[in-house]
């Protein structure tokens, strides 16, 4: 039967319940059989045009990239119903994970695929690499995280601190994989509180050399991805204390093993075992027992120690020098809120599949089943996440070119947005997943469907590279800081997306109809209007527990309820802030139209958040009107469905087996295979 | 007239054998070379068959040496030169119609390939479910070399080749025999050809379309050819995998160059002048449309392809393919002028052209025929 007229007669009969059934069913226990999607849903705009929107840049070297993985054995292809998949056979142990992943890295490097990724300049050089980056995320989180450790972290941190001899000594080596880096930051007793490591590096004039300890247990390297097994080199951060004067953390180089991956001498490395996910990477421990190494392995951009042992640094402020170590953790940042865009844009797509073919449930006897995606509920539960994936997509492009355009100026603001996307971003991929999993049932189950294995793999991702929850107290304590320089200065906001502070209060209207509900300005000003408010208030909070006399530190404690929802509200903002102006890229048409709708479903869902009946920036009227707009909306996206999942532009080969024929891809045949 | 047209219908032959239709392509002088009639007949044929109950399975073959060399561009060319560019895209636009139908065919289709199958030979062939190989067969995908580029959804078919043998067999035209045709998947079947008539009688016996029953039957005549010494699958796909899977003709090119470097080798040499003779813009839109074709679709690949080759017939931003058929086809001189002459001096910008829609008010996107109405075999639905 012709779908499109089975789904309005189930919806026909669904809103007229006693409309009589139009034909009598004769065979009521016919086979289910799996329909494509492909063949009964249509694309109203170029899901090609939508995908280069959305992926942004390098789209065809994604593809090659892409097509490097399908066509390797090292990827592990496998069936299932008529189609290639691939991913990492999990059900391998740790050390066959760690060594596969390893295999695949020196596949795409014999492949050419890092080629100018240490050694090449420029924002072109840059966002390629981003690309391939969330490619190879695609694939696999382990995989993303180990070239991440040698290229971003290890990498940056020689590009970043190192100098000229630096930089001619280890960038094209690291390119080339003659070395394989890591980073030993974290220790076991401080992860987030860097300044507080107590590895200890001093300096012996007499040979040149500095001397890197490990003086208790509390201080021993902690999650070094890289260092379990492969890693032959480290960059380690300690405390320097030269002559006596503790100068604050600094980066040096250490050679951990030899060429033939051999332990160094005074060098102690214990695995950190098996974890809820990312097995393929080789995360290890490591203690230094007065490791010395020669006095050039200092990362000396920022601060150096002369052969004779004085200590010399152009940056004065202790501050200011440890802010200067912490910039590679941004670029990292960066990888980590583009990726879960793209593990979300994974789950979403399956589930959504999944959704457009699986049937339950029947709304009268001998009827065809309904379609998942055919009931409110489901279209309620998906359709406004794919809004939020949508929007989290424009964000993370405009956070890669804010990276890649960096300037000196420009590091607040990038460190702002980007622990705030980075925050936001991965707690919703977290939430996206579990939806994802639950809507697919027990399918979601299996690992070869991925949607539910991703949450393990990806959950790390709220908490390394800095806590979410810190990170989300860093923007409000940014955002207090523009706000009193402004008013000490007596000077309008500038920067931030702070600018709407400087016109009038926006009035939101008694009673809001659907077309003020759909129109952006509308959206956008109720957006700026929660930011604004909270902002006041945690400015007004703060200010009268600094006037009691209590310390700074103290007062943002006390006052943490504010300071995550403001952090909140300045994410909703500035992600909103994104999607207008990509959306305002394009020309009038069914592109736009749909995109339009899937802004606003994004915005509505914002305005759905707790805060604005908590501090009454929507009557309950209004709020009821925002839930019924959502509804609205949801129904008007579901005939799109399909083209805004194909727009992410993900092989079929990424996703699962439950996304096509997951009739044939379970059938007895197949087990006999 | 009446008897043009039924020489027309002499072109292709219909035998109705109890459930299954035998199709002969009969045009072996000009090795059964395909017109526009001879795919409108075809389309006719398998639209009808569809529908039939009466049908089960369908064998498609060619009389004499060839299965079939594809479709008959000099012809082509002639009629667009008396005409206009929209002559040619019609044609393909009718090829592709099929090439989808019968990719996407709720029977199954057995083609005996007992001979030469090229471009759209393998077009109207490789897309169906059993593909029967023989010791005669040679297959090739040569458009490059004339100034167009592996279509028929090839960008689809060849890219699911191991490794990065499709890129090789599109960019050089390389020619694969039947036990490498099987090896690499083109192939389902390899049947000595002298087993042929009896397996056809077989086949004709069946009156189920039940692939599992075919298939078991095409083995009882089936045996395992072993590849030949020298043949690429045996010896080169470590070359092909590494040069190949570069980014780009130019880096596949030096690729080969660097390994011809290291051992010195005939095959490296004469694959390097066979890509360097082809139509540089021919190289590089295949090249692009085969990392494409490797995440779509049989039918994206199609609506994308249809884009290409409109381009390329309307000329207007290469005349390589006027160039090609003149100096291999028509004049014979086989020293063609591409223009652009050089690999270089093809931007991806003048890439992308070929990629995007056709701007003239009569043209539109391919559009596919509608099989919402069919179940679909799971085979089928897994090439959507």
């Amino acid at each position: 039967m012709d779908r499109a007229y089975q789904r309005t007669r189930i919806l026909t009969n669904h809103l007229i319940p006693n409309s009589p059934a139009q034909t009598v069913c004769l065979t009521s226990n016919e086979c289910l059989s799996y329909s494509p999607p492909e063949l009964s849903e249509k694309y109203a705009f170029d899901v090609g045009e939508m995908r280069r929107l959305m992926d942004g840049h390098d789209v065809e070297e994604r593809d090659r990239l892409f097509g490097l993985i399908i066509q390797s054995k090292l990827f592990n292809p496998r069936v299932r119903g008529g189609k290639v998949f691939v991913s990492p056979d999990y059900n391998q142990s740790m050390e066959q994970q760690r060594e596969m992943t390893w295999k695949r890295i020196e596949y795409l490097s014999e492949r050419g695929v890092f080629r100018g990724w240490m050694t090449g300049k420029g924002e072109d050089v840059e966002m390629k690499r981003f690309a391939c980056f969330e490619v190879l995320g695609l694939f696999d989180h382990s995989i993303s995280i180990k070239l991440g450790v040698h290229f971003f972290l290890w990498g940056g941190a020689i590009q970043f601190f190192g100098t000229k001899h630096h930089h001619d000594k280890w960038l094209r080596d690291t390119e080339n994989y003659l070395i394989k880096g890591c980073f030993a930051m974290t220790e076991l007793g401080h992860g987030s509180n860097v300044r507080g490591i107590e590895t200890v590096t001093t300096y012996d004039s007499n040979t040149g050399e500095f001397i890197i300890n490990t003086p208790c247990e509390s201080a021993q390297k902690y999650w070094i991805g890289g260092a379990a097994k492969h890693a032959t080199h480290t960059i380690v951060f300690s405390q320097l204390n030269i002559n006596g004067t503790n100068e604050g953390v600094h980066a040096l180089i250490a050679q951990i093993r030899d060429a033939d991956g051999n332990v160094c001498p005074n060098i102690r490395i214990a695995d950190c075992g098996h974890k809820i996910g990312l097995n393929g990477v080789d995360n290890g421990r490591i203690w230094f027992d007065n490791v010395r190494v020669p006095r050039e392995n200092l990362l000396n951009s920022v601060a150096d120690v002369s052969p004779d042992g004085k200590y010399l640094s152009s940056i004065k402020d202790p501050d200011q020098r440890f802010a200067a170590f912490l910039s590679p953790l941004t670029a990292g940042r960066v990888n980590i809120a583009v990726n879960a865009v793209y593990q979300s844009k994974v789950g979403l797509a399956i589930a959504i599949r999944y959704a457009l073919t699986r049937r339950a449930f029947s709304l009268k006897a001998n009827e065809p089943e309904v379609l998942l995606l055919d009931y409110p509920s489901h279209q309620r539960r998906l359709l406004p996440l794919l809004a939020k994936i949508y929007a989290m997509s424009f964000a993370a492009n405009y956070l890669k070119m804010l990276y890649v355009k960096r300037t000196p100026q420009s590091n607040k603001t990038i460190h702002v947005v980007s622990s705030s996307f980075k925050a936001t971003i991965t707690w919703s991929n977290m939430q996206i997943l579990q939806e994802c999993r639950e809507a697919c049932g027990g399918q979601g189950l299996k690992t070869e469907n991925r949607v539910g294995h991703l949450k393990a793999e990806h959950d790390v991702q709220s908490t390394f590279e800095g806590d979410n929850n810190i990170l989300m107290q860093q923007v409000s304590k940014a955002l207090f800081a523009e706000y009193v320089a402004a008013q000490k200065r007596n000077k309008v906001f500038k920067g931030l997306g702070l600018e709407h502070m400087n016109k009038p209060c926006p009035v939101i209207p008694s009673q809001l109809t659907s077309t003020t509900l759909r129109c952006s300005q509308f959206q956008m000003d109720a957006l700026c209007l929660r930011e604004r408010e909270l902002l006041n208030r945690f400015v007004a909070d703060v200010s009268q527990c600094l006037a009691r006399g209590e310390s700074k530190e103290h007062s943002f404690n006390t006052n943490y309820q504010l300071a995550e929802d403001l952090g909140k509200a300045f994410s909703d903002q500035a992600i909103f802030q994104t999607f207008v102006e990509a959306e305002a890229t394009l020309a009038a048409g069914s592109l736009k139209d749909v995109l339009g709708m899937v802004r606003s479903l994004y915005a509505l869902t914002c305005l759905e958040d707790v805060t604005y009946l908590r501090y009454g920036y929507l009557s309950v009227d209004n709020a009821a009107a925002v839930r019924g707009e959502i509804t609205k909306l949801c129904s008007e996206l579901r005939p799109h469905a399909l083209a805004l999942v194909s727009s992410f532009g993900i092989p079929d080969a990424f996703l699962s087996p439950i996304a096509f024929n997951w009739v044939d891809a379970n059938s007895w045949s197949s087990v006999q295979h | 007239m009446a008897s043009s047209v039924s020489s027309q219908q002499d072109k292709v032959l219909v035998e109705a054998n109890s459930f299954a239709r035998i199709i002969t392509l009969n045009r072996p002088k000009q090795l059964n070379a395909l017109s526009f009639q001879m795919i409108s007949r075809l389309l006719e044929l398998f639209l009808a068959y569809e529908e039939d109950p009466n049908v089960k399975l369908i064998i498609l073959k060619g009389k004499g040496r060839a299965f079939s060399v594809g479709g008959d561009v000099a012809t082509l060319v002639r009629d667009m030169r008396a005409d206009d560019w929209r002559v040619g895209a019609n044609f393909f636009s009718q090829v592709f119609k099929l090439i989808y139908l019968i990719a996407t065919y709720s029977k199954p289709q057995v083609s005996i390939l007992n001979g030469i199958v090229m471009g759209g030979g393998a077009g109207i062939s490789v897309h169906g479910r059993f593909r029967v190989a023989t010791e005669n067969t040679s297959f090739a995908m040569p458009e490059a070399a004339l100034g167009l580029f592996p279509d028929v959804a090839a960008s689809y078919f060849l890219s699911r080749f191991p490794g990065f043998l499709g890129e090789y067999v599109g960019l050089t035209g390389s020619r694969l025999d039947g036990a490498e045709m099987l090896a690499c998947g083109l192939a389902t079947h390899f049947v000595p050809s002298a087993k042929l008539p009896l397996l056809e009688a077989a086949l004709c016996d069946v009156d189920s379309s039940d692939p599992v029953i075919i298939s078991s039957i095409i083995d009882q005549y089936s045996k395992q050819p072993s590849l030949k010494e020298l043949s690429v699958y045996n010896r080169r796909l470590d070359v092909i995998d590494r040069c190949f899977s570069q980014r780009t003709v130019e880096e596949i090119i030096s690729a080969l160059e660097r390994e011809d470097v290291h051992q010195s080798d005939s095959w490296i040499s004469a694959t390097i002048q066979t890509l360097k003779k082809s139509s540089p813009t021919s190289l590089k839109i295949f090249l692009r449309s085969i990392r494409e074709g490797r995440l779509q679709g049989v039918g994206q690949c199609l609506v994308r392809e249809y884009r290409m080759v409109s381009h390329v017939m309307q000329g207007e931003l290469s005349k390589d393919f006027f160039e090609g058929c003149r100096a291999t086809l028509l004049d014979k001189d086989k020293n063609p002028n591409w223009e652009p002459s050089k690999l270089e001096l093809i931007d991806d910008a003048r890439v992308d052209c070929y990629f995007c829609k056709v701007k003239h008010e009569e043209w539109e996107d391919l559009k596919l025929p509608n099989r919402s109405q069919f179940e679909l075999p799971p085979y089928a639905i897994a090439k959507l």
